[in-house]
């Protein structure tokens, strides 16, 4: 059971942090949903965060080393489920990777992510060597890249992309030589690159090279978004007063441009004040790893502060028109059931490590 | 005492890690640094781009007005049928339910869409009628994205009335677009194409307003942000005087040609015809490939106006010309006589007069009323082409008249200069000789030779003729008659010489009861007369006829041109048309004159 020792060392900066940032996208939801069929959406968003606060506090209660010792049960758990998605599981907008848990959809992929996190860290934490190889993470790397390409079957890229930050986070900090870590780095950016991309998502690409060729189609969103954030200026256009958002020229405003909806509304300080909120967040992610009391602690924070800190960076340069539109919410922000309990989960996991980092 | 793990390096490797973590942030941070306050205004730009969209609000176009304020040329209400796609909740059915309803193609309406800009709504129908309206309000609820607009519409309720020189409007072209004169029009817009329409197009139009509207993604209005009225078009009070135009159109009975009527003091047009004609009706709603094509492949040229666009040879009517220059220069006197024999024999040609028995003794008086060409060529033969040239032009001739119409021609005065530049071959005496009686390479517009007959008749000034006698209230200031400074003898010879024409020569059916009309008879050569000879019953060779006239002859009121097309003698097919005319002008009954016991041989 929890030490009432164990509440005290709760890290309630980052906890605070992780809330304000809920309450922040709640509020901007709230903005951009404010008219039409989904007004009274950012309610439902509400609901969903405190019942990932209540699953983040019961998730407490477990020590992270027990998860861990299950984490190849956990792995199989998710490959099966993962592949019931795929076969089984209605058709969303041309994707498969939802199931329906009563009437909410669950996108399994999200929560696939925490389940290779527990994994990659118990994995390299048995490794007992000083550094390691290319050929020691050879294994595991097909593991979770095996994840990966199941998501990605979905298809569902973003989510799988982001799995490899997170293995190569880990095996870095598991003593991975540089220079394989160097070859690592090359050989995912070229796979990033066009092995397994669909004919729409090359479209995507081709047009955020030149967005002119097709303003309406897949460059439309990089446009219109670009317009949104830059139109905002330092101060914004004010809380639900944002012509891009309010007339519908964002796309998915309310999910994976939530970001574009603040930008505009709010300015450059609303920006630069949730980017201090998020480095908060990933620093503190980041120290728990440092404090962690032993490698299976600290491969999981790395883990987790990886995947957070590749999703955020994404959104908001995705946002910001640098890199190609990609499905791949704002963590904490977006609106989405299994994105926000996902989050929570992943913080309840920091905090998991950091509360037991004096424990035995 | 649990014995801790070596962390040592992953401690020192997460220092990497967070190094990474905050450099990304902070590339995030410059971007937007860059984006929002660096080129803010930029995007703000484009945002209030994307939000707004100008509408223009169509003025409507200024109406015509005859000279009693009758209506000649106005707007009605018309119902346009448009579709806005993005209302439609299932478009394809939509369409079909529309092409039911108002029984068109369903592929015309598709096509339609298919070509039309992101966001605007298509116009399925022009001037759809009350029927289909009714038809598509009461479907209302099925056809969501259907609406109609109610725009002004062009209207000419005379139909091809005047249709010269009252014009039509239609779509502005891509050549016109490049003009300077339509700055600030876009495709699409409704323009003057011909006659005053065009002439006084930028007057006409008034001053388009706008809207501007806050419209959402789906280009659907919003709200409004700002709104400019629109300034109509001021009307035009034209010179025309409906009842005479309708008279002069029945006087043409479906034959080519053209008549004008002015006021011979003022230079006011009362009355233009041009036939045959068309109804500019028909180009208001865009015109129809078909009816286009009907028109400008027509050999009868409908489109062409006549009065300032057809160049005939004077003929006879010229002989005013060469009896005021004869008189003017005392090459004659009244009392001079030259013997006509039938024909003149000089440059070792034999020039003919049309009565091969000949005239006999001959006066200018005489000459004129008759006639008598050999008089003529012996007055062309003393004056010399030079000054023949000089009173040609002094009357107006070879020179626009400078009518408010666009595209006026200026027909020729020939000249030793002119063929010498034109031609390379140096002058003939014996061109003089045919120039003296119209012929050769002299050609005129029928407005041309309306202003000679006026300048004889207002004693010798020439006026400048118009059709716009004020805009919007607004009198235009013309420029005053200029007077020729001929001798007020010359004209009295030259006038009676033309009341004879009418009272006991050439011109008798255009004899009115008590109204005196003096006039000239002409007939227009259109190819050489050794082709004439050989097959006389082809109307393509058959000469047009003249009739130029003023009356009263002592107080005129009105002068006339009229030209009809392959009527043979002017006095048999021209005179006629000028009776009912004038007829019509004096408020006279119709009925043709008879004949004065004089014979109708001409040498015209």
């Amino acid at each position: 059971m929890i030490d009432r020792r164990l509440v005290f060392n709760l890290d309630w900066v980052f906890l605070g942090a992780v809330l304000l940032l809920a309450g922040i996208g709640v509020a901007t939801i709230g903005s951009a949903t404010q008219s039409g069929r989904l007004s009274g959406l950012y309610l439902k968003q509400i609901y969903i965060i405190g019942l990932g606060l209540l699953a983040m506090l019961v998730s407490l209660v477990i020590d992270y080393r027990r998860l861990a010792d299950r984490a190849i049960v956990i792995y199989v758990a998710s490959v099966l489920v993962l592949l019931y998605v795929l076969r089984f599981s209605p058709l969303i907008a041309g994707t498969r990777r939802w199931i329906l848990v009563g009437s909410f959809q669950l996108q399994p992929s999200e929560f696939v992510k925490l389940a290779a996190a527990l994994f990659v860290a118990k994995v390299f934490a048995e490794s007992r060597h000083e550094t390691i190889g290319l050929r020691d993470i050879a294994g595991p790397g097909a593991a979770v890249g095996f994840l990966a390409f199941l998501i990605a079957r979905g298809p569902d890229l973003g989510t799988a992309a982001c799995l490899a930050p997170l293995f190569l986070s880990v095996a870095f900090l598991a003593g991975l030589r540089m220079r394989a870590v160097a070859i690592l780095l090359v050989v995912m950016l070229l796979v990033a690159g066009f092995a397994c991309l669909k004919d729409y998502q090359k479209t995507r690409i081709y047009t955020f090279l030149d967005p002119s060729l097709d303003p309406q189609g897949a460059g439309y969103q990089k446009i219109q978004s670009q317009i949104a954030v830059g139109s905002g200026g330092l101060l914004g256009r004010g809380y639900k007063q944002g012509s891009q958002a309010q007339l519908g020229y964002l796309p998915a405003r309310h999910t994976d441009f939530i970001f574009s909806v603040l930008a505009e509304e709010m300015g450059f300080l609303g920006v630069v004040t949730v980017l201090a909120l998020y480095l908060l967040v990933i620093w503190r992610m980041l120290e728990t790893a440092l404090l962690a009391r032993d490698r299976v602690g600290a491969f999981l924070a790395a883990a987790i502060a990886a995947t957070f800190t590749f999703q955020v960076v994404y959104n908001m340069a995705m946002v910001a028109g640098l890199v190609p539109v990609k499905g791949l919410p704002l963590p904490l922000m977006s609106y989405g059931g299994s994105s926000i309990l996902s989050s929570l989960l992943a913080v309840g996991l920091i905090l998991n490590v950091r509360m037991r980092r004096f424990a035995n | 005492m649990r014995i801790y793990e070596d962390l040592r390096v992953v401690q020192t490797r997460l220092g990497v890690l967070q190094s990474v973590a905050v450099g990304l942030l902070a590339l995030l941070g410059i971007q937007f640094w860059n984006l929002q306050v660096v080129r803010g205004k930029y995007f703000k730009l484009l945002a209030d781009n994307n939000r707004s969209r100008s509408v223009a609000l169509a003025a409507p176009r200024g109406a015509l007005l005859d000279r009693g304020g009758r209506v000649l040329v106005e707007n009605r209400p018309s119902f346009n049928v448009l579709l806005t796609p993005e209302h439609a909740d299932d478009l394809d059915a939509e369409v079909a339910r529309l092409a039911r309803t108002l029984e068109i193609g369903e592929a015309q309406i598709r096509e339609r869409v298919a070509r039309r800009a992101l966001f605007r709504p298509v116009v399925v129908k022009t001037d759809a009628t009350i029927a289909e309206v009714a038809a598509l309000e009461a479907r209302r609820l099925e056809l969501p994205a259907v609406s109609v607009e109610v725009v002004p519409l062009r209207s000419y309720p005379l139909a091809a009335a005047a249709a010269h020189a009252l014009g039509r409007v239609g779509e502005i072209s891509d050549r016109q677009l490049q003009l300077p004169e339509f700055e600030g029009l876009g495709p699409g817009a409704l323009v003057g194409q011909a006659g005053l329409e065009s002439q006084y197009n930028r007057n006409l139009m008034g001053t388009d307003g706008y809207r501007r509207v806050i419209v959402n993604s789906r280009g659907l209005e919003v709200n409004e942000a700002q709104r400019r009225a629109p300034v109509d078009g001021p009307a035009l009070t034209l010179t025309l005087d409906s009842r005479l135009q309708a008279a002069m159109d029945r006087a043409f009975a479906g034959r080519a040609g053209s008549a004008v009527a002015l006021d011979p003091e003022t230079g006011e047009i009362l009355a233009m015809t041009s036939t045959p004609a068309y109804d500019p009706n028909e180009f208001t709603t865009g015109i129809e490939p078909a009816v286009w094509a009907r028109l400008t492949s027509n050999p009868g040229t409908p489109l062409m106006n006549r009065v300032i666009q057809g160049t005939y040879a004077p003929g006879s009517t010229f002989k005013i010309v060469m009896a005021t220059a004869g008189l003017e220069e005392r090459v004659i006197t009244p009392e001079t006589t030259f013997y006509c024999p039938g024909y003149l024999s000089v440059y070792n040609t034999v020039f003919r007069c049309a009565k091969a028995s000949g005239h006999g003794v001959m006066d200018v008086h005489h000459a004129i009323a008759q006639s008598c060409n050999v008089f003529f060529y012996n007055v062309g033969i003393r004056l010399e082409i030079s000054r023949i040239a000089a009173y040609a032009k002094r009357l107006g001739l070879g020179a626009v008249t400078g009518i408010d119409l666009p595209h006026e021609v200026s027909g020729l005065i020939p000249s030793p200069e002119w063929k010498m530049r034109v031609l390379k071959t140096p002058w003939y005496g014996g061109e003089t000789v045919s120039v003296a009686i119209g012929q050769g390479q002299v050609s005129a517009t029928p407005l041309q030779m309306a202003r000679v007959a006026a300048a004889i008749a207002n004693g010798g000034k020439l006026v400048r003729p118009h059709l716009v006698k004020s805009v919007g209230g607004e009198a235009q200031s013309i420029d005053a008659p200029r007077d020729l400074g001929l001798k007020p003898e010359t004209l009295a010879i030259v006038k009676s010489g033309m009341k004879a024409v009418v009272a006991e020569g050439t011109g008798w059916r255009a004899r009115l009861p008590g109204v005196e009309v003096a006039g000239k008879t002409g007939s227009a050569q259109v190819v050489a007369k050794s082709r004439l000879e050989k097959t006389p019953t082809a109307t393509a060779i058959i000469p047009h006829g003249w009739f130029v006239a003023f009356a009263p002859a002592d107080h005129p009121r009105i002068a006339l041109a009229v030209l009809v097309e392959h009527a043979g003698s002017g006095g048999e097919g021209a005179a006629p048309v000028a009776h009912d005319i004038l007829a019509a002008f004096f408020g006279l009954g119709g009925e043709a004159p008879g004949a004065p016991g004089v014979t109708d041989t001409e040498a015209e």
